[in-house]
């Protein structure tokens, strides 16, 4: 059983992760850097993250704070630096081991325009050696849950950017993996189609029950879905902030302008705005 | 009314009927432009000639095009994977598209006599090298973020290049097949100049000699029609196949 | 500097094939006939190289005529299209006809019409370019979307504004590369056309040499053209750089 080291901080107290049950995931002292000194950047430093089965973790930070990165290295598209680990089922995870173990949602749905809604669906199913039958079964029985059904033979330029995202999701949980990583899937839609998608994601996640990451940039929707709130750091990134969000589930609509969910929302406002000012800030040499 | 002139066939009927009515009208001498009928005429008393000719030009030029076209999209293929090979080879294979066709032709008498063979050779070089680099832009404008994506599945490589970038890549190939095609129409007539007895390219040479001009006109619109038929054909295999909007 | 640079890898490959090609000669034992050595050809290219020289020159002449006035011709018209679209609806069925025919196939028809003098070569050499340059520079001139052919017109601007402004260096692109396909195309064009019936020319020489079975003459020729054609090429992407800066 490992218990969370607290990190260095950047000023702010981090929470510990609650010790008990063991971590699917856990990053211990990830960064990484781009390019080579004097022009190098770094993206992320020394993140130390734990994260339970079953929970649903959500990441905010302000743009540029390395949010991306560090989905792609969880996904095993990017390593890590060579002093940090990335721990998967308490396994230490080396040079892209986690490529195909990690359900992956970039931001864009990234459909292929040659292949039908329920082709699209199917693809990963279909990397990972599943009959395209079985495939196209599975896919198909959840259509309806996922409000596409009689689409299945569409193609994707036939679909609205809230359709292809459903079914950009649909691939994502149709790939059965123990964590999921969503990130901003609800971000290039409007503020309408959006609350109806989290209360639809939510109702899907309660099924199904797996472990989600979830990166947003909108604050009222982290704390709406999330178990968990973690705020980044303006780059180089790092972890200012992990609340964790005891408002009951099933969560409706007005929990938005409950007392609890305004009083997180303050301490978050706070540490963001404190962080967004920093990339417009001028950096001194 | 565009959509129509723009099908080949509306294009045709349009031409067609536009010569039958302004040759007479004008008085065009025939050395120049002889009237339709009596290109048609001509070609209807040569008709036995002119059928096996369109038929043995058509076997070389489509017989050579699928050697390029298979070979050519194999080397853009390999090509588009291994960049030292590609910065290595390719000037080369850009300069052998300067030589000139005619002087190909007569190497490759030279080499391979008067036979179908040869003349299949010539056109299969004129296909390859617009089909290779049609292919090998085409794989590398492969999306780099669905790349991504089939990474993260973890896919292999082999399953990236079939499902990924060989799809988006049809479009490009799909054009270079078009050049080809045409490419390869014009690398069989030459060749036939070099010494056959039937084909389109022969009975052209033969009426340049005995100045016949409406054979000329006839054997233009008979070489016309063969380079529309397969062109069109590939296009329509094209729209079978590949019909989508890169998005 | 750095395009010298750039071709050393392709220069670097290209002599490796010229040391090969004579070791595997003198190897074999090939007989001249079949294929000559690089040292014989040099040989050959030194007895004649006036000759060559005079007849290359004609052949570059017709070639660069020929591209100049189809590409004038082709952007011209092109032009006139955007401006009254209703000429190219009229001359559509022309241009999709002529696009489908070889270009080989009017060699006959030009030499008709214009003799055996240069003329026709140039004719022949404006045909190839003009389709595919008039093609190119139409699809690049339609390029600019209605949005911001709108903000020019809110500004106050005319057809002409719009046509000098927006299309023209949109269609730059597209214009060049119509051009640089079109530069070897008018050279081969050319050297094909010259073979059928002329006095002069690299095509004219291939003809004869292979006639008289002098073949290292014809080998000397081919590559006096492919170096010709080669240098023409580099030319033009070099100007092409000047041309479309921004891409």
């Amino acid at each position: 059983m490992r218990r969370k080291r607290i990190p260095e901080g950047q000023g702010q107290p981090c929470r510990a992760a609650v010790p008990g049950s063991p971590a699917l995931l856990e990053l211990v002292r990830v960064s990484k850097h781009f390019g080579r000194p004097p022009h190098q950047t770094v993206a992320v430093r020394h993140l130390d993250i734990a994260i339970r089965p079953g929970q649903f973790v959500t990441l905010i930070g302000p743009s540029g704070c390395g949010k991306s990165t560090l989905f792609n290295m969880i996904a095993g598209l990017l390593p890590p630096d060579p002093d940090g680990t990335i721990l998967f089922g308490g396994e230490a995870q080396r040079g892209g081991a986690l490529l195909g173990r990690v359900s992956f949602m970039p931001q864009k749905d990234l459909l292929f325009p040659w292949r039908t809604v329920l082709d699209n669906a199917t693809l990963a199913l279909e990397v990972e050696g599943v009959a395209r039958r079985t495939a196209r079964a599975r896919a198909g029985a959840l259509f309806p849950e996922f409000g596409l059904q009689g689409f299945e033979r569409h193609y994707p330029h036939q679909l609205s950017g809230g359709m292809r995202q459903r079914v950009a999701l649909m691939r994502t949980f149709l790939f059965e993996r123990e964590l999921i990583l969503l990130d901003e899937p609800f971000g290039a839609l409007d503020a309408l189609t959006r609350t109806i998608m989290q209360r639809w994601l939510l109702d899907i996640w309660a099924r199904h029950r797996r472990t989600v990451i979830f990166i947003t940039h909108d604050i009222d929707e982290a704390i709406f879905l999330g178990d968990r709130v973690l705020v980044m750091t303006a780059r180089p990134g790092t972890i200012a902030l992990d609340e964790p969000i005891d408002i009951p589930r099933p969560r409706d609509a007005e929990v938005i302008t409950s007392a609890a969910f305004v009083a997180i929302k303050r301490r978050l406002l706070a540490i963001l705005e404190r962080e967004s000012l920093k990339s417009f800030a001028v950096v001194p040499p | 009314m565009t959509r129509l002139l723009r099908s080949p066939a509306g294009a045709c009927a349009m031409l067609a009927l536009a010569w039958f009515v302004l040759v007479p009208l004008l008085r065009v001498p025939p050395l120049i432009l002889p009237s339709l009928p009596a290109i048609l005429r001509d070609a209807f008393s040569v008709w036995p000639a002119l059928l096996a000719g369109f038929l043995i030009t058509m076997l070389e030029t489509v017989l050579g095009f699928l050697l390029g076209a298979g070979l050519g999209f194999g080397a853009g293929a390999a090509f588009a994977y291994a960049g030292w090979l590609e910065r290595a080879m390719l000037p080369l294979f850009v300069a052998s598209q300067t030589v000139p066709v005619i002087a190909f032709g007569a190497i490759v008498v030279i080499w391979f006599g008067n036979t179908l063979f040869a003349k299949i050779m010539i056109a299969f070089y004129l296909t390859f090298l617009p089909v290779t680099v049609a292919t090998i832009r085409g794989l590398q404008s492969c999306d780099p973020e669905r790349l991504d994506l089939m990474r993260g599945f973890g896919s292999s490589a082999w399953q990236r290049f079939v499902k990924l970038a060989l799809p988006s890549a049809a479009p490009v190939i799909m054009v270079g097949l078009k050049i080809g095609i045409a490419l390869s129409l014009i690398g069989a007539i030459v060749g036939e100049w070099f010494g056959a007895t039937v084909g389109l390219g022969v009975m052209l040479l033969q009426s340049l000699y005995f100045e016949q001009t409406a054979r000329v006109w006839v054997l233009i619109i008979a070489c016309g029609g063969m380079g529309a038929t397969l062109t069109g054909a590939i296009s329509l295999t094209g729209r079978r196949f590949i019909w989508w909007r890169p998005g | 500097m750095k395009m010298l640079i750039s071709i050393l890898p392709a220069c670097g490959a290209i002599v490796v094939l010229l040391v090969l090609w004579q070791m595997a000669i003198s190897f074999f034992g090939v007989p001249d006939y079949i294929l000559p050595g690089p040292t014989a050809i040099a040989d050959s290219m030194g007895h004649s190289w006036r000759m060559l020289g005079s007849s290359l020159v004609v052949t570059v002449e017709e070639a660069l005529l020929g591209f100049f006035v189809g590409a004038v011709i082709a952007i011209f018209l092109a032009i006139l299209m955007v401006l009254a679209p209703a000429i190219e609806v009229a001359s559509l069925p022309i241009v999709v006809a002529l696009n489908s025919v070889p270009p080989v196939a009017f060699v006959p028809l030009a030499l008709i019409w214009f003799g055996l003098g240069i003329w026709s070569k140039i004719g022949i050499a404006a045909l190839s370019v003009n389709l595919v340059v008039l093609l190119n520079t139409l699809g690049g001139l339609k390029t600019p979307d209605s949005a911001a052919v709108d903000l020019l017109r809110s500004y106050g601007a005319g057809r002409f504004g719009v046509l000098w402004r927006l299309r023209l260096p949109a269609a730059m692109p597209a214009l060049v590369t119509g051009l640089r396909i079109g530069l070897p195309r008018s050279t081969i064009a050319v050297i094909v056309a010259e073979m059928l019936g002329a006095y002069t020319g690299i095509g004219q020489i291939i003809y004869q040499s292979t006639a008289q079975v002098d073949y290292l003459t014809v080998w000397a020729a081919i590559f006096v053209a492919v170096v010709a054609s080669l240098v023409l090429y580099g030319i033009l992407v070099a100007i092409d750089r000047k041309l479309v800066w921004w891409s």
